[in-house]
């Protein structure tokens, strides 16, 4: 058998709220590997986890989950992706050991042992109402839900929004776990935070909607450069995205082959490649793309 | 069988992975025929992307440091400690051209750029 190449193969497609539309978005999402999704508050990615999800539909366009199309395999590709949302998709006034029995009946794959050693490593009460959960512990236990449905495409909406560094390496480690296996595909939205960047093998760029670019994520940071310089020159501002003067020169964004001589430069971090893009979005015209997209 | 991450934080990842077994190779705390942990476990271990960690190992692998022995794993080379220490050497050398076309663009003469060398050798030591 042909190896699938990607767990998600999204094409064409658009999802038009009236008031915001999702725009004819092609993202490929290699299979094996992590793919972290940017964009501001806004930009589409919590509608475009959904969408993938099947809880928006599509006015155009087609997703394959490990190449299988949905509305023929639709039992085959609702037990294949798991998702953990912004909030807890369940009721603060249940308990686990409630939740957990719709669970094995919604879930025909649903791995018990690993749920049960999963909330004995995180410490994580069964009988305990999820109003007493704190908001750590709530998302650690959507994370387990979600990993133990037997997926192999795992979704994750802002996974370390909100959470202490602490709880946050563990869900970095829940997540590197899951790719254990070389048939997993992870996609999370993210805020920015350094940990969670760092396992992400692809970075994805959301803006009103549009796929702004999809790239390995070291290649992306390696093709641009974060700048200081003293003096800003005009073949200086031909280049410069996301420019800030400071009393004592300016630091911008370029593409490595336009760093002026004589600058001192560093790799970005994705944060920063973020802001500064961001920032060039929003005020250069894009007559002169420099993603040629 | 660990594996680490060694350089300046402001380094491409893969290049401190890349010094990082190197440097393990050299002080024999990885040893010639040795696997190397899978890119996954490595990933993991490291809290790092999976390509990454493929790309720190291909990469030493063309330069001869590791081989890949396909559906086994990736393994430390044989080649005799001499040989390596050579293969070193160059890459240092390479490293202190670099030095020396900024201390020529300092006006830094080579006696005092060895002083420096020296003494900052002295210090750490």
């Amino acid at each position: 058998m042909k190896k699938l190449e990607y767990g998600l193969d999204i094409s064409g497609l658009t999802v038009d709220f009236g008031n915001f539309k999702l725009d004819n978005i092609t993202l490929k999402v290699p299979r094996g590997c992590i793919t972290g999704l940017i964009g501001r508050n806004g930009a589409g990615k919590t509608t475009l986890i959904k969408t993938i999800m099947r809880l928006n539909s599509a006015c155009a366009g087609k997703i394959l989950y490990n190449g299988l199309y949905f509305p023929e395999h639709e039992e085959e590709v609702l037990n294949k992706i798991a998702c953990v949302f912004d909030s807890p998709v369940y009721g603060k006034g249940a308990k686990p050991k409630q939740l957990i029995k719709y669970y094995r009946r919604a879930y025909k794959n649903f791995d018990e042992d690993k749920y049960n050693a999963l909330m004995a490593r995180f410490s994580l009460p069964h009988d305990l109402k999820f109003s007493k959960y704190s908001f750590g512990m709530n998302k650690k236990y959507s994370l387990i839900l979600a990993l133990c449905q037997g997926a192999d495409i795992l979704l994750l909406d802002e996974p370390a929004a909100g959470i202490d560094p602490f709880d946050r390496s563990a869900v970095v480690e829940l997540i590197q776990e899951f790719m254990q296996d070389e048939n997993h595909t992870v996609l999370f939205s993210t805020h920015i935070t350094e940990d969670l960047d760092r396992i992400a093998d692809y970075i994805a760029m959301i803006e009103c909607g549009k796929l702004r670019f999809m790239e390995e994520k070291e290649e992306l940071l390696n093709s641009y450069r974060l700048v200081q310089v003293v003096e800003v020159t005009e073949g200086i501002k031909s280049v410069a995205m996301g420019l800030k003067s400071t009393p004592f020169g300016a630091t911008f964004l370029c593409k490595t082959e336009d760093v002026p001589a004589g600058a001192s430069v560093k790799i970005p971090s994705v944060e920063e490649l973020f802001v500064a893009l961001t920032e060039e979005g929003l005020t250069a015209n894009h007559s002169d793309d420099p993603f040629g997209l | 069988m660990k594996i680490i991450l060694s350089g300046p934080g402001d380094m491409p990842i893969y290049e401190r992975l890349k010094n990082g077994i190197k440097f393990q190779i050299a002080s024999g705390e990885l040893s010639p025929g040795s696997m190397l942990p899978s890119i996954r476990v490595a990933a993991k271990e490291l809290g790092i992307g999976i390509i990454t960690v493929k790309r720190a190992y291909d990469d030493l692998c063309e330069e001869g440091y590791l081989f890949s022995e396909q559906g086994r794993g990736v393994f430390v080379s044989k080649s005799d400690a001499e040989e390596l220490h050579k293969k070193n050497l160059r890459e240092f050398a390479q490293k202190m051209e670099e030095l020396k076309e900024i201390a020529a663009a300092l006006n830094i003469p080579p006696e005092q750029a060895e002083q420096i060398f020296r003494e900052i050798w002295r210090k750490k030591s």
